[in-house]
């Protein structure tokens, strides 16, 4: 059996560290709240930009986000639910409510057509240490797959394979039960698949 | 195990999330099936790309967010005394004779922000320097955020007592429209957040004397003394049971520390224990220092 582990390990490293990082919020210990920001900030980003592919909301959206997570830490929470808090799935779920509020509210303002995406927000974001112009174009393709994805699949996409979450914390973070969890990530998985095969890409590695 | 089944647990297989017996099933299943095994694989090709389109944020936005939850303190010294600072663009924001520590730990509980140490402005500095030295303040820049419409209204009162009189914690809740909440307007003068600046020092028990203070009454006594009470006296009309003066003259009442109150000739001044003893004998309230607000 062929096996890759990866994922499922960088997931758990990062669970510990996380933990103390609402208490030192919450205690105002001083730069908390920079490596409260250094460490989600991306991977917020990176979500939030999924569920609203518009990179401009996006930001607009984590900066909100972080805002409301700083004064709930510091105002709203006592010492034992800030110790208690499951930081990461928190975090993301704010960004999750404030950004399908915000694709409501655009959505009903103007008819966006959200399954284009041709136009050039995809282009400047490509970072590859490789030259290979095929490598290259498969990771473009692999992008517009994605983007084409119902919101709902895209988001699980990103949650599990980008940012790496346990099936826990992706229950946590949208509120789902694990095993539901588990078809819909192998569904949305498939619809990736399919869109790659239409593309021409058959993703054996 | 079914096809169907083991796919739908590859991709927690993938990353050891299964329990024990899930675990063996879906293992022994992919044993005897060539295509669930190779979706293994697959799986674990595609996270590893989509991982690698994980993009970021254009601009960080750190610097904008740790700006809008840092304020600056500082530390101004004045007549003989030394406080720390909470400050903001919109004026003084927190003031502590205590410590640094004490400023952070309030600060960070009520306003939800840290504090870095910064320069104060001149026209800040100017008015808590005046606090301290008991020359008093007109109107000092004090921005208290989101404070409760009672908090507010209570610290708008508090700055209407001029310097060197005082008034009674009833009079306060007379002015605030609030006559029955003597007991939250007192505390709101208790947990005052900028002392000194908004006067609270200048509220007094109905009952007479000097009443407590969140630094102790000696120096609210020292801080009354500066800036022209005798609070001697204060104490004497305490213990004969005065509240009021008024004028034989004038027909007219004040607060004892009242400036129209101590222009009065010892001769002509008479002492009342209640606004109704006042009232019988033909009195009517100053209209400046408003005794019967604080019937």
């Amino acid at each position: 059996m062929k096996n890759s582990w990866t994922g499922g390990q960088a997931a758990l490293a990062t669970a510990g560290s996380v933990e103390n990082l609402a208490l030192a919020v919450h205690r105002s210990e001083p730069g908390a709240f920079e490596r409260l920001i250094d460490r989600f900030e991306a991977p917020l980003f990176s979500y939030a930009e999924s569920v609203l592919q518009n990179r401009f909301d996006a930001q607009e959206v984590v900066q909100d986000a972080l805002l409301r997570a700083h004064r709930a830490l510091t105002r709203q929470y006592d010492e034992a639910r800030c110790e208690a808090l499951a930081l990461r799935p928190w975090l993301f779920r704010t960004v999750r409510n404030l950004s399908l509020n915000k694709r409501r509210s655009k959505r009903s303002k103007l008819e966006q057509p959200l399954d284009d995406f041709d136009d050039g927000r995809m282009g400047p974001f490509v970072h590859l240490e490789g030259s290979d112009l095929e490598r290259k174009q498969e990771v473009e393709l692999l992008r517009r797959a994605i983007a084409l994805l119902p919101v709902d699949a895209r988001e699980l996409i990103v949650l599990r394979f980008m940012e790496e979450m346990s099936y826990g914390e992706i229950a946590r973070t949208i509120g789902s039960s694990e095993a539901a969890l588990r078809g819909k990530v192998f569904r949305s998985l498939k619809l990736l698949r399919e869109a790659l095969e239409k593309k021409g890409v058959n993703y054996a590695v | 195990m079914r096809c169907r089944s083991a796919l739908t647990r590859v991709d927690a297989l993938r990353t050891r999330e299964l329990s024990q017996d899930e675990r063996g099933e879906v293992e022994s299943h992919l044993k005897t099936c060539k295509s669930c095994d190779d979706s293994l694989h697959d799986v674990g090709g595609l996270a590893a790309a989509i991982k690698a389109l994980a993009i970021a944020p254009p601009r960080s936005c750190k610097d904008t967010l740790c700006r809008e939850v840092v304020d600056s303190f500082d530390r101004v010294e004045a007549g003989g005394r030394e406080v720390w600072v909470a400050f903001a663009e919109g004026g003084i924001r927190m003031i502590t004779a205590r410590s640094i520590d004490d400023l952070r730990a309030r600060y960070a509980k009520r306003y939800g922000r840290d504090l870095q140490r910064a320069e104060i402005p001149a026209a800040l500095k100017r008015e808590v320097a005046a606090a301290l030295a008991g020359e008093g303040v007109g109107k000092p820049h004090v921005d208290l955020g989101e404070a409760s419409e009672l908090e507010t209204a209570v610290m708008r009162a508090l700055g209407s007592i001029p310097v060197g009189e005082v008034r009674t914690y009833s009079w306060v809740a007379q002015q605030v429209g609030r006559p029955k909440a003597v007991r939250a307007v007192a505390s709101f003068c208790a947990r005052n957040v900028v002392p000194f600046v908004v006067p609270c020092h200048r509220v007094v028990p109905t009952g007479g004397g000097v009443g407590e203070y969140a630094y102790g009454s000696d120096m609210k006594r020292d801080l009354l003394a500066r800036e022209g009470v005798d609070v001697d006296a204060l104490d004497a009309l305490a213990r004969e049971g005065v509240r009021y003066v008024g004028s034989r003259t004038t027909k007219i009442y004040c607060f004892p520390t009242c400036r129209d109150a101590r222009r009065i000739r010892e001769e002509n001044r008479v002492p009342f224990r209640g606004a109704s003893e006042a009232a019988q004998k033909g009195f009517r309230p100053c209209q400046r220092c408003r005794p019967v607000a604080a019937a």
